[in-house]
């Protein structure tokens, strides 16, 4: 893995920034979150080519082979832009193949990933939707040598539009990884109706399904522990981005919008919240970026930097995206206005990985309490 | 790092070793807390100074090297190794700057050596009963006679006014013109019979300001900082400076009670009181400590930025940043113990503490500033939002409305 320069970094952000402004405007994304698949496959192929789904693939499997810090670079624009694209469920499958460690699989799984070709998800929560090793939601059953599945996961991020599934599944020797096709026999993907509509998740049914078991260099939570901390990385950037957007372009309503002879960012009432808002932004940003660097750096103890991200990215965005709307009035009650996108994909983030109260319990249990 | 930085670096460790010498370092971290500074520390800062390393960035003919910031770090740097105070006043003496920026050559040629080496006593006359949030609203006078002025009025919240030797003052020079027009910034000596402190009792039972009450005292016409009616702008850069400070820490528990471990205090005091199982508790505890490190990010970020030369929004936010996790440290203490923090006095430091930092978290949400005036420094500065109008803004103040 490879850690850019601060102005390479820049570079790369700029790059995704200017396609993302093209490809990923909000007409673009109003039409694409009516379609089935819920992204546009001509846009994943430009930022296949780009090296941004292979971000964290190794070059030597065709990938960037950058890290965590690039990753969140990349996602407060995807944030920003409210991208509709299966990124998240690349970065936590990718992430869960590297850390179990499988290289036979490696080889021949990653390089179609980054090319853009298969598109992977990972299945790890049953209806609990608790992201935890008790949330498991899938058996493995052994016969005849070989592997079947039987359970239903639940909340799989673009389960709907996965070539390949990575399960968590629970056999009589303890949680194990599996691989198999989303079309193999056995299996039954069903969309979900989400609140938000620019993300896209399915209940994924197994009944009976042969999957082959993948070798694990490490207990098999530990890798999908890693696999989600990357996700929250992630999450966090776009979180991040994405407050920092909803700010932005509120601010620059209460400059324009005039009420009472004069415009509205002038009276203390929006004023203040906005002040607010700038707090809760930059803290984010500050948040998602120290829980990158720490990843990135190797540390030994990334639990409090990547639970305090999770939870204060959540939040932030969460209130800027709702102060938001509160600020502008009615104008934002409306459909044609942006800002109920970016309220839902505020709400909806903050319940994947993991809960805000989750991860506070988590940054707590981080700190020794 | 190139050569000329080597040779200064080298040159200030020779300095520090020859003269940072044990005994100095144990008597100035012996030295007791208050408002007059020490003798030994005096002669510490006599020594910096004469060795030209209290303000580096400043020219040479006031005590400086004439500096860039990158080599003057380097020299804050090897005083930081060893701990030894006293450079870096350039960046951080408030007094001392301001009188630079704006005083005239009598003034600097008084006082400014003697401000570097904590030889005067100072303290701020800014507020006034009648003008806190409104701090141009002041009422206080100077009317030139001669070749002094003659200052009347009343001052509040005057940090160590009873053994101050000079007060940064704010007076009202011209009553004709806008409120921000006619206000001038002088070097006010304290001690003379126009003036007389009185201690003020604080919600906390502390009395750490002073109301000032001055009658035809005596300012020489030297003493002004910068040009008559210039003064709103000189007071603006002083303030900036004190207002960033106060986001970077705050006063801690008053009883001294020492926590056991390097936890946090929060945890460890809910460990204590045995309820640190509680759920709900945990949340909030573990957002309050979340507030903390986040301000602690948001400050690292903007110092990175700072180093590379592009300015950076997260720092206006450190002060607001700060009130919210004092008051909210607080309510939890409060939280955790419960009836007991209904009691006071040594038999109960705990509560004690709660108390103290329920009521002292207001030094920062109102002191320098109150959160309401900082939300709208950063929504018109740094947002960019528009102002409020002022209806007191164009008219003499003479007919501005007051309470």
């Amino acid at each position: 893995m490879n850690t850019l320069s601060g102005e390479e970094r820049a570079a790369l952000r700029d790059s995704v920034h200017r396609l993302l402004q093209d490809q990923s405007s909000e007409a673009a994304v109003r039409a694409v979150m009516e379609t089935d698949s819920g992204y546009d496959p001509a846009l994943w192929q430009r930022l296949a080519e780009m090296g941004v789904v292979g971000l964290i693939i190794d070059e030597a499997h065709g990938g960037s082979g950058v890290g965590p810090m690039e990753l969140e670079a990349v996602m407060e624009e995807a944030g920003a832009a409210l991208l509709c694209a299966p990124l998240l469920a690349t970065v936590v499958a990718v992430k869960l193949l590297q850390a179990l460690g499988d290289e036979a699989a490696t080889e021949r799984l990653l390089p179609a990933i980054a090319s853009g070709e298969t598109i992977a998800t990972a299945v790890l929560t049953g209806d609990a939707g608790s992201w935890t090793e008790e949330g498991v939601g899938i058996t493995a059953n052994q016969s005849n040598g070989q592997y079947q599945l039987e359970g239903r996961g639940n909340y799989v991020l673009h389960g709907q539009n996965a070539d390949l599934l990575i399960v968590i599944a629970r056999s009589g020797e303890g949680l194990g990884a599996y691989l198999l096709e989303s079309g193999a026999q056995g299996v039954s993907v069903g969309a979900l109706p989400t609140f938000d509509h620019t993300q896209r998740l399915a209940a994924v049914t197994f009944s009976g399904a042969v999957a082959e078991p993948l070798n694990s260099k490490m207990p098999v939570w530990e890798a999908v522990r890693a696999a989600m901390d990357l996700g929250l990385v992630a999450l966090a950037g776009e979180q991040a981005g994405g407050a920092q957007r909803v700010l932005d372009f509120t601010v620059e309503y209460a400059k324009t919008r005039i009420q009472f002879g004069r415009q509205i960012g002038s009276f203390q009432a929006i004023k203040h919240m906005a002040a607010d808002l700038l707090l809760e932004t930059e803290s984010a940003v500050s948040a998602a970026r120290n829980a990158a660097e720490r990843l990135a750096g190797g540390a030994e103890k990334t639990d409090e930097a990547i639970s305090l991200a999770a939870f204060a990215c959540a939040d932030a965005f969460v209130k800027t995206a709702a102060d938001g709307v509160q600020m502008h009035g009615g104008i934002a009650f409306t459909w044609e206005h942006p800002a109920h996108l970016y309220l839902k994909r505020a709400r909806a983030d903050a319940q994947l990985l993991g809960t805000p109260a989750y991860h506070r319990e988590r940054y707590l249990q981080a700190l020794g309490a | 790092m190139s050569t000329t930085d080597e040779v200064l670096r080298d040159e200030v460790q020779t300095w520090l070793s020859e003269n940072w010498r044990p005994e100095i370092a144990e008597a100035l971290a012996n030295e007791p807390y208050n408002w007059e500074t020490s003798p030994e520390r005096k002669a510490w800062l006599s020594l910096v100074l004469e060795g030209r390393w209290s303000v580096p960035r400043w020219p040479q003919e006031w005590y400086g090297r004439g500096l860039e910031d990158k080599q003057a770090k380097i020299i804050e740097r090897e005083f930081a190794r060893v701990r030894a105070p006293g450079t870096g006043q350039d960046r951080m003496n408030l007094w001392a700057n301001t009188l630079l920026t704006g005083g005239t050559q009598g003034l600097k040629e008084q006082l400014i050596s003697r401000l570097l080496t904590n030889d005067v006593n100072m303290c701020l006359l800014y507020s006034e009963p009648g003008a806190g949030s409104d701090l141009a609203g002041i009422r206080t006078r100077a009317d030139r006679q001669g070749d002094h002025y003659v200052v009347n009025g009343q001052k509040v919240w005057t940090s160590g006014a009873a053994v101050a030797d000079f007060g940064m003052l704010i007076a009202r020079t011209d009553w004709d013109v806008p409120k921000h027009k006619g206000i001038s910034f002088f070097f006010c000596p304290m001690k003379q019979p126009g003036i007389e402190v009185r201690p003020l009792r604080q919600i906390t039972n502390e009395s750490h300001f002073n109301e000032v009450f001055i009658t035809d005292a005596i300012v020489p016409a030297e003493n002004l900082l910068g040009p008559l009616n210039s003064g709103w702008q000189v007071l603006n850069t002083a303030l900036a400076y004190e207002r960033s400070s106060m986001g970077e820490g705050a006063r801690g528990p008053r009883s001294g009670v020492k926590e056991a471990s390097n936890e946090e205090p929060l945890v460890a005091l809910a460990r204590e009181a045995g309820r640190l199982e509680e759920p709900a508790l945990r949340q909030d505890i573990a957002q309050a400590i979340a507030y903390k490190k986040l301000n602690a990010l948001n400050a690292a970020r903007g110092k990175a930025d700072l180093k590379q030369g592009t300015s950076s929004a997260v720092m206006s936010l450190g002060k607001l940043a700060m009130s919210r996790i004092l008051h909210e440290e607080a309510r939890i203490r409060t939280e955790i113990l419960g009836a007991q923090s209904l009691l006071e006095g040594e038999d109960y430091p705990r509560a004690e503490d709660a108390n103290f930092l329920s009521l002292n978290a207001y030094f920062t949400s109102i002191g320098g500033g109150t959160d309401q005036i900082q939300r709208n420094i950063i929504g018109e500065r740094v947002l960019g939002l528009p102002k409020e109008p002022e209806v007191d803004k164009t008219i003499p103040f003479r007919d501005v409305r007051t309470s």
